[in-house]
């Protein structure tokens, strides 16, 4: 049952939360301001008002939170400790330079983001685990340093008097900094939205999926998550500030760990890959906690039930329970309508008769060049001009483990190439090499005769290579057409920033389109990638490798996992891409190698063994033993 | 004398933080979740006997064996309930997500010692009375501290000892290398899952109860000796108890040291730069490899 809602669930998903184009940045912005608005005028001078705004302000906070943690997956707990700063930056502006603390705000900011840029900086280096520990101490030292400095008023924390909007009377005080608190949410909110509807946007969830697959896309990870770390921030500071105004203390728990957690646990309960989401959950969570006594008092005991119970029923938190709810409410109305030509389209989607696959239109015939759109680049003609890519006596230790041994080898400007090996022979590590994955211990890459071998995986890519993995990493709730732009984005050089103003994302898409096309998968282009089968996941994946039109198309194990119809539509492709381009082919398939491959090079414990034409490869003795044990 | 007193108070604190990143990275091993509520169940043992025996009037044994029943039948619940529909029926969510149940039990946990137990410091009354030990020149020993090294000592042989040489220690280990192989060859990693948590649960409750006396404990104390034995097992890469219980017994000295030296108010904070430094100028010999980035 839930398996046939998965598809439409996850496009759902999308929708809900602006991801696949619906429901753009002005529309989402739109919402929240038009709802903050009425909740403040309608609310402002009561308790409940009062409430609402506090959770506006932590909805400032959280939004940057879906940006840095929830898309891009780089867990790093420092938002308390810059909300703190944000907070105290202002209240200290406030007290003794007696600016406006909304004057205050944006001065917060911006240091926050130096602040950010400097700590950034040395943080971001690290990623996963080790982003998560080194991050997880900076509440704790933020905690330790504000609670013994008197200045900032020890462990209570620092009251301020300059409120967000200034007025003669407190209902006009609490009805302003009310609007101010909502229009500065809708301008964060519109700000992320934009970035994540952008080519950098794209970029963003790229590297959420897999950092290794991102950078061989040509996204220069270190700078993304260096500006996504700022990003996050400097809305954190804006949050704080506006917290400072609109509370006019700033009580030392802020910067605690425990607040960092309830922050987490807003993202977390709203859906931490939704805008709308982190925006609901803030509001929630802030709502549940001032809505009752016992409520505030037990918060721990609430946010700790809420949580567990969210996640359990949907790790995607309310955004993804209300999208299956839709997808289930989509599903009984499309079931209660009597089947008719109008209701075509959509129910081909989640018909199981309809196999997503390069098939029919797609068979072996309609391969090749037949649209002029998608070519190589032009390309000297073979035996002229330098070898492709040169790998010169290439070794790899690990430790007393030699993985690779003086392995060198070179390959032409066009043609198909296969690597072959029995398990641990080094084949991946070698392709790790060319790629900029792995460094070597010793020896040199070249590329087009330009040295290589010290390039991180993004400038080899904008040197022309390009190369899949064996495990697909495709961006689920995103269209086809969207996977395959992501190695066709201009957009790697740009900052973060550009992403709110231009995007660029329509030229990508159109290069996207052009190999789809050329591969005939246009028809799948508009489907979220969720719903395709393993074949045509892969096939994705080879439409994104090929669409930046590589001069080196480097395939790990392309094959693995399909069946042999789907391996016979493969190998045309295969054959057709290799008359515009240099294909190596990592594969276990020793039949699909001798068959579509000019030359296989075979490793066997970390040396190049053999070096031949497919049938010296059938018959050679040594590749016999090797790879078949004979 | 000054140093010497100190390194001896960190060793007992560190000890401390030693055992329960054993727990973390242990637990880890067997089920690739990060238990951030373990320091929650060694305050609930230390404000559970107090309660039992102060306020409920339960003779000190009963209160023991009653509040460490408790701990065990809510870990069994808790895995029974949250943990199995979190990580056995859906697909794998990566750690991100996981994460979080922890980090919800350790609030759930707070929230329920706040209603039971109050705000205030307690502590479970002290196993052996007295006043503290002096040895030789000046040194001075709590009796306290000399039973948490015990237990530590001996928890940490036991666990040493059960890995290495029995054959449910070795299906542990193989459950944690690699879930879905070692349920192929038949070891129910689930219950080897639920096992360790209800005993480091236990583990922790122990350790609670025992040091208790010396601290003082609320409701959200646990909450930092989690993430003290957090951040200890990360520098044993959350796989290696081992160096894990090394990276804890540090740290405890390093903070006894620090506050004794450096300033009482900004030694943690001290710490805590210096540790986060660490993790970021070394990350791969620290354990970090694969979660570190070229």
């Amino acid at each position: 049952m839930t398996t046939d809602l998965t598809p439409l669930r996850q496009g759902l998903a999308a929708r809900l939360s602006g991801r696949a184009g619906a429901g753009g940045p002005l529309a989402t912005t739109g919402l929240v301001v038009a709802i903050g608005l009425v909740v403040v005028l309608a609310f402002g001078q009561q308790y409940a008002g009062s409430v609402l705004v506090l959770a506006f302000t932590y909805a400032i906070v959280t939004t940057g939170m879906a940006v840095q943690i929830g898309f891009s997956q780089q867990i790093a707990f420092s938002q308390s400790v810059f909300m703190g700063l944000g907070a105290y930056g202002a209240a200290m502006l406030n007290t003794h330079f007696n600016l406006p603390t909304l004057a205050a705000a944006p001065i917060m900011m911006a240091g926050s983001a130096l602040v950010a840029l400097l700590l950034g900086s040395v943080v971001t280096r690290a990623s996963g685990l080790a982003l998560a520990v080194a991050t997880i101490m900076l509440p704790l030292i933020a905690t330790g340093y504000v609670s013994s400095a008197g200045y900032l008023g020890g462990s209570v924390g620092m009251p301020l008097s300059g409120n967000l909007w200034q007025a003669s009377s407190p209902e006009a005080i609490a009805v302003g900094n009310g609007l101010v608190t909502v229009v500065l949410l809708g301008a964060v909110v519109f700000v992320a939205s934009r970035i994540l509807h952008s080519d950098i946007g794209l970029e963003l969830y790229a590297l959420g999926v897999d950092e290794r697959t991102a950078a061989a896309m040509g996204i220069a990870t270190p700078r993304r998550k260096l500006e996504l770390f700022v990003l996050g921030s400097a809305f954190a500071a804006l949050g704080g500030a506006v917290y400072a105004g609109t509370q006019l203390f700033v009580p030392a728990t802020l910067v605690s760990s425990a607040a960092e957690l309830s922050l987490l646990i807003m993202l977390f309960v709203g859906g931490r890959r939704s805008i709308l989401g982190a925006v609901v959950g803030a509001l929630l969570v802030q709502y549940v906690s001032g809505a009752s006594e016992w409520v505030s008092v037990n918060i721990l005991l609430v946010e700790g039930a809420l949580i567990t119970v969210v996640l359990l029923v949907d790790p995607e938190g309310l955004a993804g329970i209300v999208a299956t709810l839709r997808a289930r409410l989509a599903r009984w109305w499309r079931a209660a309508m009597p089947p008719g030509p109008a209701s075509g389209p959509a129910a081909a989607g989640a018909a199981p008769g309809v196999t997503a696959g390069v098939s029919g239109g797609a068979a072996p015939g309609a391969v090749g060049p037949r649209v002029t759109g998608w070519q190589a680049r032009p390309a000297p003609a073979d035996g002229a001009g330098p070898p492709l890519l040169e790998c010169v006596g290439v070794s790899k230790d690990y430790g007393g483990l030699h993985v690779l041994d003086e392995v060198s080898l070179s390959l032409p400007a066009r043609g198909r190439f296969g690597l072959c090996g029995p398990n641990g022979a080094g084949k991946s590590t070698l392709l790790g090499v060319i790629g900029g994955t792995v460094t070597p211990s010793a020896g040199r890459v070249l590329l087009g005769g330009t040295e290589v071998t010290g390039l991180p995986p993004q400038q080899r890519f904008h040197l022309g290579m390009s190369r899949t993995f064996q495990a697909v990493h495709l961006i689920t709730g995103r269209t086809v057409l969207d996977n395959v732009a992501v190695s066709c984005l201009d957009s790697h050089g740009s900052s973060i920033v550009r992403g709110i103003g231009r995007s660029r994302l329509n030229e990508a898409r159109g290069k996207a389109a052009e190999a789809l096309d050329y591969l005939g998968m246009a028809a799948l282009s508009g489907r979220d990638v969720s719903s395709l089968t393993l074949e045509s996941q892969r096939m994705v994946e080879f439409a994104r490798a090929i669409a930046p039109r590589p001069r080196l198309l480097l395939l790990d194990e392309p094959a693995a996992g399909l069946s042999e119809p789907q391996r016979d539509r493969l190998k045309d492709v295969l054959r057709a891409v290799g008359e515009l381009t240099c294909v190596l082919l990592v594969e276990h398939d020793l039949g699909l190698v001798a068959e579509i491959t000019e030359r296989i090079f075979v490793l066997g414990h970390g040396r190049l063994m053999f070096e031949g034409g497919p049938s010296e490869f059938n018959d050679s003795a040594v590749v016999n033993s090797l790879l078949i044990g004979q | 004398m000054k140093f010497g007193n100190l390194v001896i108070a960190g060793i007992v604190t560190g000890s401390i933080y030693a055992v329960f990143a054993v727990c973390v990275a242990v637990w880890y091993r067997v089920s690739n979740i990060l238990n951030l509520a373990v320091g929650d169940f060694a305050m609930v043992g230390a404000l559970g006997v107090d309660y039992l025996f102060r306020v409920e009037n339960w003779p000190l044994p009963l209160a023991i064996a009653g509040t460490l029943a408790a701990i065990a039948l809510f870990g069994y619940a808790y895995d029974r309930v949250v943990l199995s529909l979190a990580q056995d029926r859906r697909r794998h969510e990566g750690i991100v997500v996981t994460f979080f149940f922890t980090f919800a039990l350790s609030f759930f946990i707070e929230g329920i010692a706040q209603i039971l137990f109050g705000t205030n410091v307690h502590a479970a009354p002290a196993l052996w009375p007295g006043n503290s030990l002096t040895l030789g020149s000046g040194l001075n020993i709590e009796r306290a501290g000399i039973l948490v090294l015990g237990c530590a000592v001996l928890s940490g042989g036991m666990f040493a000892l059960y890995i290495r040489y029995t054959l449910s220690g070795k299906a542990m280990e193989a459950s944690g290398e690699n879930a879905l192989g070692a349920r192929i060859v038949g070891i129910d990693t689930r219950q080897y899952r639920r096992i360790i948590f209800v005993i480091t649960a236990l583990l922790a409750g122990i350790f609670g109860i025992v040091e208790s006396p010396i601290t003082g404990y609320t409701y959200i104390s646990g909450a930092t000796i989690s993430l003290t034995g957090f951040i200890a097992a990360a520098y044993g890469g959350f796989r290696n108890p081992g160096r894990a219980l090394v990276a804890g017994l540090v740290i405890g000295v390093l903070e006894a040291l620090l506050g004794g030296y450096v300033s009482p108010e900004y030694g943690d904070t001290v710490m805590y730069a210096i540790l986060a430094a660490l993790v970021l100028a070394r990350p791969r010999a620290l354990g970090f490899e694969s979660a570190v980035s070229n």
